[in-house]
């Protein structure tokens, strides 16, 4: 595994370098905003994290349709891994938001769409994560959970498009993709994407090493049946 | 129409089943009045408030009743080994679940139906002045529920802690319908029907019943047989 | 009202890397735990395997 190990610490180490850079454009060439003064700059992390958690949900979702398709197990290792990677995202962005609402709202939560759906995005999946505690047998605990992150997906879509579908406190949709332009300067824009492939690239290697740390298991769950037999 | 008829027989054995012990009916009723009983008890709301949170308090009691008859769904099918048999027949496991579905709604729409009334008699308030409407809002909402609530039946089955799990599992994701159910259920006994801005609700159900059903149609077969 | 701007961002971003790094800081203590549950078992499956 010596290939992937390095992989890891590559994807580990540009993506820490790249974190660096980004923080030093934000925190000394940004200017403060007009009317939130400093706090604005949450905005270059508390964004990506989201899309991280989104990205990682749809690939537990993927995963969990490859698992079901080709009953392979990598596939239910990467699902596994991507819900829990996505887990921690979603609690870092619940976080990051209501610290940033705290001051811009002067509270820190309200119930409108967009952060009910985050919230009830966290409880699925992490019903999801209790589901898989609760089934020992390996195949059955694949095959169960993998039907869940399917349906779980549906409350990611939902939290996607809420400030679409309703009015919400929190803001509209800013991404020019989204938008067609015009709703952000541009060099935030530019600032959010390298920031969500900075964090990104951590993530991905946090998810490798999940993965594999998954393989391990199984091969000491089958190693310790094997030494209980005999 | 093979695929109708197995699921009709489906069921009208799991009714005939149910009817038999009346078990999670008597139960999810009793809980169902109770929740009724002690909130007026415990925050005596005028009739003016009540309207106000009409929605909120009946979805919740219909969820909270609803989900004991819905636990019951696939765990009655585990003594004898049922559950192996219905799966190995040869009613398709689509059938099996659209059946299974269709009971567990009958069975809530029942309770609803006996709700609405000792809700009107203990808070005073008129729940029939757009009764279509409300017919409708019923029926879609209690559809949903039941869909994500016999699939997660279907999926927590062998666990130990069924009885922990499926609240836990079910409630989160039965959220947009209910939430949806729960602004037209207010909104319908305020006196307004529905129209304009509050079509969205009602397009957000109807999307929510036939997404789930597609995923339950699908997917329970994967998780029924090993 | 900027000086408290400023302390909340940087509550904010050590809150975000925090979240991280405990779920990091977890996943080594679970990867020595790991090793060492496959190295005991690979030693007793020897010791059975001999006897």
């Amino acid at each position: 595994m010596g290939i992937r190990n390095k992989l890891i610490y590559l994807l580990a180490i540009l993506g820490g370098i790249l974190v660096i850079r980004n923080l030093n454009v934000i925190l000394l060439h940004f200017p403060d905003e007009a009317a939130q003064g400093a706090i604005y700059r949450i905005m270059f992390f508390h964004v990506p994290c989201w899309f991280i958690c989104f990205t990682a949900f749809f690939v537990a979702g993927v995963a969990s349709a490859l698992y079901l398709w080709k009953r392979k197990t990598v596939f239910d290792n990467v699902a596994v891994s991507a819900v829990e990677v996505g887990v921690v995202f979603t609690i870092t962005g619940l976080i990051t938001g209501m610290i940033w609402a705290r001051i811009i709202w002067g509270i820190w939560w309200t119930w409108d769409p967009r952060l009910t759906w985050a919230f009830i995005t966290l409880l699925v999946y992490l019903g999801y994560l209790m589901l898989r505690r609760a089934i020992d047998d390996p195949t059955e605990r694949a095959k169960n959970s993998a039907v869940l992150c399917i349906f779980a997906f549906t409350s990611v879509l939902i939290t996607y498009k809420a400030i679409d579908w309703w009015r919400t406190q929190h803001p509209g949709a800013v991404l020019s993709f989204r938008t067609g332009g015009g709703n952000i300067e541009p060099a935030w824009e530019m600032m959010l994407l390298w920031n969500f492939l900075a964090i990104g690239l951590i993530a991905t290697a946090v998810l490798l090493i999940r993965t594999n740390q998954e393989r391990v298991q199984r091969e000491v769950d089958a190693l310790r049946r094997r030494v209980h037999e005999l | 129409m093979l695929f109708l008829r197995q699921a009709w027989t489906i069921a009208l054995k799991d009714l005939k089943a149910e009817l038999r012990t009346k078990e999670a009916i008597n139960a999810s009723l009793s809980f169902a009045l109770v929740i009724l009983l002690l909130f007026s008890f415990a925050f005596d709301p005028t009739a003016e408030q009540t309207r106000e949170i009409s929605g909120g308090l009946l979805w919740l009691v219909f969820a909270f009743a609803g989900a004991l008859i819905l636990n019951r769904s696939f765990s009655r099918e585990q003594a004898n080994d049922c559950l192996d048999i219905l799966v190995a027949s040869p009613v398709s496991g689509a059938a099996l679940f659209i059946g299974k579905a269709a009971a567990n709604a009958i069975l809530i729409l029942a309770v609803e139906a006996v709700c609405l009334p000792v809700f009107g008699i203990f808070y005073n308030v008129t729940w029939t002045r757009h009764p279509w409407w409300l017919l409708l809002v019923l029926v879609l909402a209690t559809w949903g529920l039941t869909v994500i609530g016999t699939m997660f039946s279907a999926l927590t089955v062998n666990l130990r802690l069924r009885e922990l799990m499926l609240p836990v599992l079910v409630y989160p994701m039965m959220i947009p319908s209910l939430m949806a159910a729960m602004q037209l259920t207010t909104i319908l006994i305020a006196g307004e029907p529905v129209a304009g801005e509050n079509m969205v609700w009602l397009r957000l159900l109807i999307g929510f019943d036939i997404i789930f059903t597609a995923l339950g149609i699908g997917l329970v077969e994967t998780v029924l047989v090993n | 009202m900027d000086e408290r701007n400023f302390t909340f961002m940087f509550y904010g971003f050590a809150a975000a890397w925090a979240v991280l790094a405990l779920y990091v800081v977890y996943l080594g203590a679970r990867e020595g735990k790991l090793r060492r549950q496959l190295e005991n078992l690979k030693r007793m499956l020897e010791e059975r395997e001999k006897t």
